[in-house]
């Protein structure tokens, strides 16, 4: 059985505007093993968003393949997508995008409506959730009632919810302080431990970038060959594990 | 949690919206309410009317068929049978002048004034009392088969009435007594009496203290066959009760001639004479006699009580002509007023539901990004229309259910039904009321109208909704 998580081969995104081609993205080969942590790095405009939403199935290539935990999902139908986005990922905002209307456990549950759970086991498996995120004293608030930083954590379990091959994070941390930023990553880190896994964030922060496990960068629309390794990616799984 | 939650709570997230939006359906669904109910009434209001007079009109010619040999005397007064008498009772009209000419007696100006109010349909009452000793010679002319004196008389409230810059009291009768001969030969072979009784008996030869009612009195003395009523302070027993058959007036109680002389203080006087003539080729020659024998005396025969009916048939018809053709323009302007109300409660869902969408794009990409289906979103959103527009219809509803008569009077034109005299108080009973027209099926339909009319107006929005990409819905700010 392979082992590889996420795979793309000579991926190109072109848009048309008008009359007009405007490349997003250009010969893009990744390979992203289960249970990798990864970051990818680039400034603005390098094709980072573009990158995650053809990874997270929001957008399909215009050239080359995905494959994702072994299926290439440029030959799913578009109207079947979206059981690839409930079922293989995971996906975590700047923005936390909570449902304001609803609790901290309700927000979890929301993504394993329609996979088959009862309620009973979408309650356990969302409080779960939020015990192995800190969050078990705050399942019944609502987004307006909890921190930034909570937010994100309860956006972070909402990932998890159908236990994903993946998890995509959009600069998961460019809406909170320093600490909070090291909360989120090191808990991120633990999941990427202890659970095994596989997470790709997309950031602009070197510091945070340098807490995964691989570092990829992203240059005008095309990733560099080169690759490296997380300073602070030990230290951070260390840290997290201190933390329980 | 469900999706119906989920739509309560989406809904409820912008409660003063989510009010403004239900109030204004609400007022949609109750002109679409009231309106039908409204129309209804109105039919069921002229067809009732047109049944009833239709066949009041049928029954009355079949009674004057009947009686074609029967000739009405009463005494000519210039007030007669208007129902009410000129304020300066000392008038010489009402007060009689003295005992010789056949009028009441001076005690007869007493609390009670009888014949105030008209005679039956067909004005078979009369109104001014006469002494019966002067006219006993009526039964000696040649072709008369038999004669029936009665007296009629009425009790009620006197309201004052102005006419022609003269103010007249008005006797609102409570009830009318019509006192009758009940010999075994009139009651047997001419008709009298009431045919159609409903309960009890029929007077019979020989009643005495006993009272024939109609349904009408039943009401209004709260009594029924076997009870006793007070009638001018002197107790009677119910014997019966009629039903009207259009002829008589509906307030009219049965009683012998000689109790009603009794009861109404006028022994000895009677308001009017019906003649029966041997055969209807004799009528007009037995008339003629009369009329030279008695001059004081007015005289309608049968042929004449027709030609009257056929004239009041000719007005009410014309009356019913003009209540159809109103009726129609009334239904136009209501198709009209239902298709603006539908097409507002459309409008307004249709709106509602962009906006909602169009505030709700990021959300609606977080969804998708989740793995909610393009159906999913599209229920999600179908569903809040649906529930939006149906506590719009149950509120639409309950304004229709107390203000449809209110509503459907401010925007329909009124039909013109207008019926006076005693057709209008014999049928007045049948009009149905506008507010018990808001029937079940109306409430279902209204209600099922609501459903559809929101999910129509949902659509668009809904399924705008569900094609919005969540790459660009994610964007969205």
């Amino acid at each position: 059985m392979s082992n590889v998580a996420l795979k793309t081969e000579k991926m190109d995104k072109i848009y048309k505007l008008g009359d007009h081609k405007v490349r997003a993205l250009s010969d893009v080969n990744i390979e992203i093993e289960k249970g990798d942590f990864v970051s990818i790095m680039g400034p603005s405009g390098s094709g980072k968003t573009t990158l995650l939403n053809v990874l997270g199935c929001l957008d399909k290539p215009t050239q080359g393949k995905v494959l994702l935990d072994g299926v290439d999902i440029t030959d799913v139908p578009e109207k079947n997508l979206h059981k690839t986005r409930k079922h293989k990922i995971g996906f975590v905002f700047q923005t936390f995008n909570l449902m304001p209307w609803l609790n901290a456990v309700e927000n979890v549950e929301l993504p394993m409506e329609g996979t088959g759970k009862t309620k009973e086991e979408m309650r356990n498996r969302a409080v779960e959730l939020l015990d192995m995120v800190g969050l078990s004293q705050r399942k019944e608030h609502r987004p307006q009632k909890l921190s930034a930083g909570e937010q994100q954590r309860v956006a972070i379990a909402r990932a998890l919810a159908n236990n994903p091959a993946i998890v995509l994070a959009d600069e998961v941390t460019g809406n909170l302080d320093g600490k909070t930023k090291l909360e989120i990553m090191k808990l991120l880190a633990k999941l990427n431990l202890e659970q095994g896994t596989t997470i790709v964030i997309v950031t602009h922060d070197g510091q945070v970038a340098a807490m995964a496990g691989r570092i990829l960068f992203l240059s005008d629309r095309k990733l560099l060959a080169k690759e490296r390794q997380g300073k602070h990616y030990k230290r951070a799984q260390k840290s997290s594990q201190g933390d329980n | 949690m469900g999706v119906l939650i989920r739509a309560v709570r989406n809904i409820s997230r912008r409660k003063v919206r989510a009010l403004l939006v239900i109030i204004a359906l609400g007022f949609c669904m109750a002109i679409m309410i009231s309106i039908p109910a409204g129309i209804t009434a109105n039919q069921a209001s002229t067809e009732a009317l047109t049944r009833n007079l239709s066949s009041t009109i049928t029954r009355t010619e079949e009674t004057i068929d009947e009686t074609l040999t029967q000739i009405e005397c009463t005494l000519s007064t210039g007030f007669e049978g208007f129902g009410f008498a000129p304020q300066d009772t000392g008038d010489s009209s009402f007060a009689p002048p003295d005992n010789d000419s056949g009028l009441a007696p001076p005690e007869f100006g007493g609390g009670f004034r009888p014949g105030e109010f008209g005679g039956g349909a067909f004005g078979g009452g009369g109104t001014t009392p006469m002494n019966e000793t002067l006219y006993s010679d009526i039964s000696s002319i040649t072709n008369v088969a038999a004669v029936a004196p009665s007296l009629q008389a009425s009790e009620g409230t006197e309201q004052t009435m102005e006419m022609m810059g003269r103010s007249f009291p008005r006797l609102v009768p409570d009830y009318i007594i019509k006192g009758v001969s009940l010999t075994s030969n009139l009651i047997g072979n001419y008709p009298i009496l009431p045919t159609n009784i409903t309960h009890g008996r029929n007077l019979q030869a020989g009643d005495s203290e006993v009272v024939l009612l109609s349904e009408n009195n039943t009401v209004f003395f709260n009594a029924e066959v076997g009870d006793t009523v007070e009638i001018m302070d002197q107790t009677f027993e119910i014997v019966g009760v009629y039903g009207s058959s259009g002829v008589e007036d509906v307030n009219t109680l049965y009683m012998s001639l000689s109790d009603a002389q009794t009861v109404t203080n006028n022994t000895g006087y009677i308001t009017s004479i019906t003649v029966f003539a041997e055969n209807s080729d004799v009528v007009s020659e037995v008339a003629s006699e009369l009329s030279s024998l008695h001059p004081e005396l007015t005289i309608v025969t049968g042929q004449q009580r027709l030609d009257q009916l056929d004239a009041l048939q000719n007005t009410y018809e014309t009356q019913l002509e003009s209540a159809e053709a109103s009726l129609g323009q009334t239904q136009a302007v209501a198709v009209q007023e239902i298709v603006i109300a539908v097409a507002a409660t459309s409008l307004i869902v249709l709106f509602v539901m962009l906006y909602t969408v169009r505030e709700r794009t990021k959300e609606i990409g977080t969804l998708k990004a989740i793995g909610f289906s393009n159906s999913n979103i599209m229920s999600q959103f179908m569903l809040e229309g649906l529930i939006l527009s149906l506590i719009g219809g149950v509120i639409g509803v309950a304004i229709g259910v107390v203000a449809a008569p209110a509503i459907s009077g401010v925007l329909l034109p009124a039909v013109n039904a207008g019926f006076g005299g005693a057709f209008a108080r014999a049928t007045a009973g049948a009009v149905p009321s506008m507010a018990g027209i808001v029937t079940p099926e109306i409430i279902l339909a209204v209600l099922g109208g609501a459903a559809l009319l929101g999910a129509l107006g949902t659509l668009y929005p809904a399924w705008r909704a569900s094609r919005t990409s969540p790459m660009e819905a994610l964007r969205y700010e």
